[in-house]
């Protein structure tokens, strides 16, 4: 046993590597459906949308880049699925300039398979910048903020945002967080003043930041990771890409814990060869 | 499909390829896809920024929409800029000025009152639940009183002024525990963000592992090993040769 510590305290890093490629990999290939139990935080974003009269509109925000994309996009399909479903104007736009392209092609390829047209059933607004500074502008003069879509139609011209005067005439918005700009900005500069219901969407990295938010009331629901996306895939009765990467990820999290294990017994019993007490 | 999604196709599981060949050694294919990677996304932020700012914010609606005052914020920027030139640097001050004081006056009173103000009242929420005529302990109550105990016992931690003797170095003790299980639950989630990442990219290369795609992974990660099967001959060789010099030398 205590050879066997020794050999295990020598053992090529490379070997780790390979089995959580393999434990990555083979449930994606071979699913075993193992249950996903749906979150309170989750749930409520969920039924939030299905209490939203139809025609209502509601603001998306692409807070994120290609990085962000594994965890975010099926959350981002997800949500804009269920929008699209329950016959809900969806604005689309992001705060982040790498995400310009990911976000329009995000919200365009859903539209398309839901059959919605641009311009009547959503708008594509493009990247905002300034940050903060963006949301501010957004609250005082929605049509100065924004004086054309992404594609170069001006914002008078299109219906959908004709009675749009500020962020107080949004009912919702979602932001799906990478970093900063996100839901913390979207709070502090926009829903403190305006006063408009905030749900949010982040990577599971910075989900614990979020958490108090939360506690507080100050975003009505969190979508964490990978696992919020496929919590509310199973909500929406749509799986997709997050459930499908659900198995995946309990596998590498058992090999994980597995390894923390073997480590800690490993110390434990060679702990004497080294000093240690 | 259209030649130009399928050499996109070819291209990005090549890269990935190639970066995941860092966790065999590092290697040229690894150095390849990085200086790659941070070509791209510097070329991409910054033609995205010129469209998006500049065109469509600054450009036309300063040329086509007769927005003159738009003059006022590309002065401050253009003042900005003459940071790196030491004769007038001073310029640049008055634009830090102008950024710093209106983003302190918006900031500040905002960032009070959601971070700090709303958060304490979070903190402070009922111990006991009061009904008509009995008071209850509940499981929401228990999370009242852990949050509490937990930002009481931290704040305790990080009080540096008093020593940390006798009941304070308790309350301390229990605020280290506290802060232990919120890195341990960061790390969790870090660790699954990380593995979402891999899953992502995974997904991503067997959907294009198929015959519709030209069966790009299956060719690329052949192409790869062999690949770095022929540079780790060569730098074997390499150091080979090496050693037979310095012996040479030696002799």
């Amino acid at each position: 046993m205590y050879a066997l510590a020794l050999r295990l305290l020598r053992l090529d890093r490379r070997i780790i590597f390979l089995l959580v490629g393999l434990a990555t990999l083979l449930p994606l290939l071979y699913p075993i459906g193992l249950p996903i139990r749906v979150s309170p935080e989750v749930q409520k974003v969920y039924d939030y949308m299905e209490q939203l009269p139809s025609g209502t509109l509601v603001l998306l925000s692409f807070d994120f880049e290609p990085g962000g994309k594994p965890e975010l996009a099926p959350m981002a399909i997800a949500l804009l699925r269920h929008a699209f479903q329950r016959e809900l104007k969806v604005l689309g736009m992001t705060l982040w300039p790498a995400g310009t392209g990911l976000a329009e092609s995000l919200l365009a390829q859903v539209a398309h398979e839901r059959g919605k047209q641009r311009g009547a059933d959503y708008v594509y607004l493009g990247y905002a910048p300034g940050d903060s500074n963006a949301i501010i502008s957004m609250g005082q003069d929605f049509h100065a903020a924004f004086p054309t879509d992404y594609y170069g139609t001006k914002i008078s011209d299109i219906p959908l945002l004709a009675k749009i005067r500020s962020l107080r005439d949004i009912p919702y918005v979602i932001s799906l967080t990478v970093g900063f700009p996100g839901i913390d900005t979207w709070y502090v500069y926009g829903k403190e003043k305006h006063g408009f219901e905030l749900g949010g969407g982040c990577t599971a990295v910075s989900a614990p930041r979020f958490y108090p938010l939360l506690h507080t009331g100050q975003i009505n629901g969190l979508l964490s990771g990978l696992r919020g996306a496929a919590e509310y895939e199973i909500l929406l009765g749509q799986e997709g890409k997050a459930v499908a990467g659900m198995d995946a990820q309990s596998a590498t999290h058992f090999l994980i814990i597995a390894l923390l294990a073997l480590c800690n017994s490993v110390y434990f019993l060679t702990r004497h060869t080294r000093g240690g007490r | 499909m259209s030649t130009s999604l399928l050499c996109g196709v070819w291209i990005a599981v090549g890269l990935s390829l190639f970066t995941y060949t860092f966790l065999y050694k590092d290697n040229p294919f690894f150095k390849l896809a990085e200086h790659i990677f941070v070509g791209v996304s510097v070329g991409y932020l910054l033609t995205i920024t010129h469209y998006e700012v500049i065109v469509k914010k600054l450009y036309t609606p300063m040329v086509y929409q007769g927005n003159g005052w738009l003059i006022i914020p590309t002065l401050l920027g253009f003042m900005m800029l003459a940071h790196v030139i030491p004769r007038l640097s001073w310029m640049s001050r008055i634009t830090f000025a102008f950024v710093l004081g209106m983003s302190s006056g918006i900031a500040i009173p905002r960032i009070i009152s959601s971070f700090i103000l709303q958060q304490v009242q979070g903190t402070m929420k009922p111990l006991i639940t009061v009904s008509e005529n009995s008071w209850l302990f509940t499981l929401a109550n228990l999370n009242s009183l852990l949050i509490l105990v937990g930002v009481v016992s931290v704040l305790f931690y990080f009080f540096f002024s008093i020593e940390h003797t006798g009941a304070v170095r308790r309350v301390a003790r229990i605020g280290i525990y506290f802060l232990m299980v919120s890195f341990g639950a960061a790390f969790g989630y870090t660790v699954m963000a990380r593995m979402s990442l891999l899953i992502g990219r995974f997904d991503e290369l067997i959907t294009y592992s198929s015959a519709a795609y030209g069966y790009a992974t299956l060719v690329s990660l052949a192409a790869v090993i062999i690949g770095l099967a022929w540079w780790e001959r060569g730098q074997r060789t390499g150091a080979a040769e090496g050693e037979m010099k310095e012996d040479n030398n030696s002799v």
